[in-house]
């Protein structure tokens, strides 16, 4: 068992301290054990197991809050259901907060009187934090992201090499040598961001953004000193790590003197940087701060690039990332892209805002020691594709695609995994 | 720390399989681990990718972007992604013995 010091549980208790507003308090006390948020859960659905109930989550931190913040926990702890902070809490707490929670905030939708679990779940990893236990393979990916300034250490050369090389293909793809992918040029409209595993592995779809780009005629750039759009740290739970992370692109954006900064298929860095990056920062963004999905919607709908859906024949599906759907609030804009842009679009159930995880999500991916229970839940989502008959699933989130291409091998789905951007390049009509 | 056996040989591994000790790695091992991935036999160009990501592994310490693989070996993208279908990562760099890469992978 994991020891506990008295410097660790302090670290811990602080982030009550320093989160101490009025929403804390609101979400800490106000669960009434309805158990509607049951059905809600991946790990529920697939377990039936009680210990999966994401009411137990909020017990776990509203325990400990009262315990040490209220007068009857700090004195008759056990008529109020407080609880100490000791080892075998640590345990739990681990593996309730990092082990079985994609954070996907199903259950906050599903809450019959609006608790946001998922905030609390984070709050309960940033007290596991605080205290120094994040997962080594989350932390691994956040260190590498602070020590390296991408989150798969890719060297600034190799990163450049790679760029150059997709450039050259799309030259010969659209036989113009203007066609481009213009490095670190200041003064253009949109500084556009990877994630990293685009330039490392899956560059199908960088090369699919830089043709729409020509196609759109658009001022854009990409920087190469810093244009990882992801953010680890918001997964982990350690504030100062993600504020660190998400002031390194605020930084870029006002070097490189662009209009707008378009965040790639990224859900969890769509997130971090649009809605919780000011937070951090404690200011408003002095630019503009969009995704890439409502820059493809602004395009089609603006007529700047033109689409031909009879080139996707195949019958397509979406699946909808967490943290840019059912937290981020871009819905729509996907479908009207794939209904302009694929011949036979159809809805997986439940789709939109009630969609299903991956099962990747909230960092699951990274985190090796949760393996297991990742495959088992991202069942769910293997019978929902396979109920659409779809050949093609779609989805705007790289981090859904490597699970969804776990999912499809694993289930035997033999589907094929699509970004949005390279389902519009594919429809793409050049004049 | 888990292991996996694979035809009666037992390897410590990670929670998503890979080798946790790179040095245990063969040539042997490599085509078991293919072949739990439903790789059997390992062709020409499943070899000229595991073999590149091995070197790179071995001379840098991490795997090689994808473009080097694609110019070494003359393979297009797509077919690389045909040949391991768990991808570049999750099935080649497996495959290879290297440890798990950091990020969305």
């Amino acid at each position: 068992m994991k020891k506990l010091t008295e410097e660790q549980r302090r670290k811990a208790l602080e982030v009550f301290e320093n989160f101490s507003d009025s929403k804390l308090l609101t979400h800490l006390n106000s669960c009434v054990h309805c158990g509607l948020c049951a059905e809600s859960c991946m790990y529920y659905q697939v377990y039936k197991d009680a210990h999966y109930v994401p009411a137990k989550k909020v017990d776990m931190v509203s325990s400990i809050y009262r315990r040490y913040h209220t007068l009857s926990g700090k004195l008759v702890p056990w008529l109020t259901g407080a609880r100490d902070l000791d080892e075998e809490a640590l345990e739990e707490m681990i593996d309730l907060f990092y082990g079985s929670c994609t954070i996907c905030s199903r259950c906050t939708m599903h809450c019959s009187i609006g608790v946001d679990i998922g905030y609390l779940v984070r709050i309960g990893r940033a007290m596991l934090a605080g205290m120094g236990f994040v997962p080594a393979t989350l932390q691994s990916t956040v260190d590498a992201a602070i020590n390296t300034g991408n989150n798969m250490a890719i060297p600034e050369q190799d990163l450049i090499d790679t760029l150059k090389w997709l450039e050259e293909e799309l030259q010969f793809e659209v036989n113009d040598e203007k066609a481009g992918i213009p490095l670190n040029v200041p003064g253009k409209d949109i500084m556009y961001t990877l994630n990293p595993r685009e330039p490392m592995f899956f560059p199908l779809s960088i090369a699919a953004m830089a043709k729409i780009f020509y196609a759109a005629g658009e001022s854009w750039t990409l920087s190469t000193r810093m244009y990882d759009v992801t953010n680890y740290g918001y997964f982990s739970g350690n504030i100062q790590e993600a504020t660190a992370i998400a002031q390194r692109l605020y930084d870029e954006m006002e070097h490189i003197q662009a209009r707008r900064c378009v965040l790639a298929e990224c859900g969890h860095g769509i997130r971090a940087f649009r809605w919780e990056a000011p937070n951090y920062l404690g200011k408003p963004f002095p630019f503009e701060v969009i995704t890439s999905v409502e820059l493809l919607a602004e395009y089609i709908r603006q007529g700047r690039i033109k689409v031909d859906p009879a080139r996707i024949p195949e019958k397509v599906t979406l699946h909808d990332p967490c943290n840019l759907v059912r937290s981020g609030g871009v819905i729509e804009m996907q479908r009207y892209i794939l209904r302009k842009s694929v011949s036979d679009f159809v809805e997986m159930t439940p789709h939109g805002a009630d969609n299903y995880c991956c099962g990747g999500g909230g960092g699951q991916l990274s985190m090796s020691e949760y393996n297991e229970r990742r495959m088992k839940i991202t069942g769910l989502k293997a019978d929902q594709i396979k109920n659409t008959g779809a050949a093609i699933v779609c989805t705007p989130c790289h981090n859904c695609v490597d699970q969804l291409i776990q999912t499809n091998a694993v289930y035997k789905l033999g589907v094929k995994i699509m970004t949005l951007a390279e389902i519009v390049a594919d429809a793409l009509i050049l004049e | 720390m888990p292991t996996i056996e694979i035809e009666g040989r037992v390897f410590e591994v990670d929670g998503d399989g890979f080798l946790s000790q790179p040095e245990s790695w063969d040539h042997e091992v490599a085509e078991m681990i293919a072949r739990y991935d439903g790789i059997d036999p390992m062709s020409e160009k499943h070899w000229a990718i595991v073999n590149i990501i091995r070197r790179n592994y071995e001379e840098k310490g991490m795997a090689p972007m994808i473009r080097t693989i694609c110019q070494e070996t003359g393979l297009r993208l797509r077919e690389i992604y045909e040949l391991f279908p768990l991808g570049p990562a999750r099935g080649a760099c497996r495959v290879a013995g290297l440890p798990k890469p950091d990020g969305c992978v």
